[in-house]
């Protein structure tokens, strides 16, 4: 089939541009020569992995032929097979061996890590870190070579043809024209990279470019959304003008994230930090303690306080100072691959992931679905529902958009029409209902109808407020509808940023000017503290408590200087001493306490009693 | 940062605040001293009510943090702050440990009055009166 010219222009004409970070291994390729160095497997609920297709036999036509899967069976991919590198396993695995140990070099001298991960957060976060890390033990994950593997294959296909490509699609939805840029990244080594959360096989990451179109049918973008960690909705997208949109020409510009190939719209370090809820009781619990503090005893909680969560911090590192791709780059995409008109089978027919499935609870070491699927195998809203996905469902393009504003305001004001007729319909029947039960006063063989009367007036009274409330709020929305048009009649636009709740912004100067001792610390205070624990639990057992609080001060000390929280700690120790001393004076004088509760009660009833005589 | 105009009442109530929890400590100190007879007394042979006594000296260090707190406060110092947090979480913390160990009685109107001292300290109305402008709006759209 023919590619359609017009879409591959269209495409072409707004392609991104990719600055990646130093270090970073992995670039957008073309998914058939990585199909082709893939086999294809099958893991049935209870069984082991088969292999339905060794690799060298795998292409995209035969990956479009997945036969019927029965349910909780999973079909995957899998680049990195060591043992299956060289006719002698032992040999394959030394290979690998060799190339992890140069990649590690290699890895060392191009990137250096930013300070500060664990350096930013506090000792919990660091003690939940530190158990993630003990979990990955046993959760499935990919295996330690694997990255080096992967790293094998992609310097062998790159080898045999290097390629930088992209897969896009173009689809109009609601007024818009969503240009899609599919970037396929054969492995994620953030972990095993760049000290990141996880590694899989396979990454697709998307950008999606927003173009209006004119009467005259000439197109402007107008957003752009790039996939990102943690961030769904409005969040993911900017507005062309946005002067956080870096682009070359008409090429937004990407920042990639150092192994996990986030997107991001500015060049920084970022910190992720994965939140683990409490267990719902427990936040209750926190929630009405919290608000009884704060409301009934009427004691300060600093705004932004979080309480009840644990978080893993991790960094994404999008320094794009690393190779870029696109536009003025040190290289070129090459022509793109086409995911619609129509949709290839390998898109639609294969709905297993394209990597290792690790069978990690958390999935996050378990390679991801194709661009049209979520990995439990549902049409991804991504695919579906580009504009919805972005948040933009809600956007009228900017031909629709004065349309859109006259018609609402019509439809305001007719209800306000309908309301207005309705209310003085309602209003004579109170009126009439009024002089009923005037007429029926001091009538006492009608007191019971006057009543009914009443209660009914009442009712009717309550209503036509309800409908007046809406009528003026109506009426003022249609006013500002108004004013609205008239804003953009005069070519007046909204803040480019007004609708974004949460931006991803990188860390600051200041963050990232945390001292090597602060960052010694962090790194060495969470097994430095177990290891005091245990000390003091053998040798010290006569003074235990009190060497276990003077211990946990001393860190509690040291961590709050390094991260200037020290007034933080004198309060919070302050308030967890007088609850201790509030439960020791309650438990020794509980009676006295009840009595002069007592008395204070009887004491202030009488004072409000003769403040009442007096008046 | 001096707190404005409007809290200056805040800021006077905790000075005699303070002042008050000075002159009852050495009140506290002078009576429980006043109780013991010193006189003729080998350290090693002391009861245990005596030693209560000299321990009380404990409560020497948070008593001077207090008085020097509330100086500050007269002069309209935001580290006076500091101080009388210290101060109270420092005779909290020697009214636990002898409560632990000897549980003498002059420790609970120490441990009832620092509890609301702390308290009122960390009381939205204090706090707001004493923090930098920037917190001091934010605080207001909590």
């Amino acid at each position: 089939m023919t590619p359609d010219p017009e879409t591959i222009a269209l495409l072409r004409r707004f392609e991104p541009v990719i600055r990646s970070t130093r270090g970073d291994r992995f670039y957008p390729m073309d998914v058939e020569p990585y199909v082709k160095n893939c086999s294809l497997w099958v893991q049935r609920r209870g069984q082991e992995a088969v292999r339905v297709v060794p690799d060298g036999k795998l292409s995209l036509e035969r990956l479009a032929q997945q036969p019927l899967d029965e349910p909780g069976a999973v079909h995957f991919l899998k680049l990195s097979d060591v043992e299956e590198m060289e006719t002698d396993p032992d040999a394959g695995r030394l290979q690998v061996f060799r190339r992890h140990a140069r990649d590690r070099k290699e890895s060392r001298e191009a990137f250096k890590a930013g300070r500060g991960r664990l350096a930013r957060v506090g000792y919990l976060s660091r003690f939940v870190d530190a158990l993630y890390s003990i979990a990955l033990l046993a959760r499935g994950r990919v295996p330690g070579e694997s990255a080096a593997a992967a790293t094998e294959a992609y310097e062998r296909m790159m080898a045999e043809h290097e390629n930088y490509r992209y897969h896009g699609r173009v689809l109009r939805q609601n007024g818009w024209i969503v240009l899609q840029y599919w970037l396929f990244y054969p492995f994620n080594n953030w972990r095993s990279g760049f000290f990141g959360a996880n590694d899989h096989e396979a990454d697709w990451e998307k950008v999606f470019v927003y173009l209006s179109e004119s009467e005259s049918g000439e197109v402007r973008p107008e957003w752009v959304a790039y996939a990102a960690h943690n961030y769904t909705g409005d969040n993911l997208r900017r507005r062309w003008d946005d002067p956080e949109v870096d682009k070359v020409g008409e090429h937004p510009v990407i920042y990639v994230g150092a192994g996990s190939h986030a997107s991001y719209f500015a060049a920084g370090e970022y910190l992720t930090e994965l939140t683990i809820p409490l267990p719902r009781p427990l936040e209750r619990a926190t929630r009405s303690i919290r608000s009884i503090w704060k409301t009934r005893l009427g004691q300060y909680v600093r705004n932004g306080d979080r309480s009840g969560y644990f978080s893993i911090p991790f960094v994404d590192y999008a320094r794009g100072d690393g190779l870029t791709v696109g536009e003025g780059g040190d290289r070129a995409w090459d022509e793109p691959r086409l995911l619609d008109h129509p949709i290839p089978d390998w898109v639609s027919g294969y709905r297993g992931l394209w990597g290792l499935y690790a069978r990690d609870p958390f999935e996050g070491e378990d390679a991801p679905a194709g661009p049209m699927y979520n990995r439990d195998k549902s049409v991804a809203r991504a695919w579906y529902d580009p504009v919805g996905w972005a948040g933009l469902d809600k956007v009228p393009s900017p031909t629709e958009e004065l349309r859109t504003i006259l018609e609402r305001r019509e439809d305001i004001d007719s209800r306000c029409s309908d309301l207005r007729a309705e209310i003085e319909e309602k209003s004579r029947e109170l009126k009439k209902l009024g002089v009923g039960i005037a007429a029926m006063r001091d009538r006492s063989h009608l007191d019971a109808p006057r009543e009914e009367g009443t209660a009914r007036a009442a009712g009717l009274s309550a209503e036509i407020d309800r409908l007046r409330a809406r009528l003026a709020t109506d009426e003022t929305v249609s006013r500002s509808l108004e004013e609205y048009a008239g804003r953009l009649r005069a070519g007046e636009r909204d803040p480019a940023r007004a609708h974004i709740v949460r931006a991803h912004t990188p860390a600051s100067e200041d963050e990232l000017r945390v001292s090597r001792v602060a960052e010694f610390w962090a790194a060495v205070s969470v097994s430095l503290m177990i290891i005091s624990f245990v000390v003091i639990a053998l040798f010290e057992q006569r003074h235990l408590i009190s060497m276990l609080v003077f211990s946990i001060a001393f860190f509690a000390f040291i961590e709050a200087g390094f991260r200037g929280r020290l007034v933080n700690l004198v309060v919070s120790a302050n308030i967890g001493l007088a609850v201790v001393a509030a439960l020791v004076l309650v438990y020794e004088f509980f009676w006295p306490l009840v009595v002069a509760a007592v008395l204070v009660v009887g004491i202030y009833i009488l004072w409000d009693n003769l403040r009442e005589l007096r008046r | 940062m001096e707190p404005d105009k409007a809290s200056y009442r805040t800021v006077k109530v905790i000075g005699a605040l303070l002042i008050l929890e000075v002159i009852g400590l050495v009140f506290i100190g002078a009576f429980e001293f006043w109780q013991v007879r010193w006189g003729g007394l080998a350290f090693e042979d002391q009861p245990h009510d005596t030693v209560e006594v000299a321990v009380y000296a404990l409560f020497l260090p948070s008593g001077v943090l207090t008085l020097m707190s509330a100086m500050s406060f007269l002069f309209m110092r935001r580290k006076g702050w500091h101080l009388a947090a210290i101060a109270q979480g420092l005779s909290l913390a020697v009214s636990l440990w002898l409560y632990s160990w000897f549980q003498p009685n002059y420790v609970y109107p120490i441990m009832a009055y620092c509890v609301i001292m702390i308290l009122y300290l960390n009381s939205r109305e204090v706090r707001v009166a004493f923090l930098p402008r920037q917190d001091r709006e934010a605080s207001y759209d909590a």
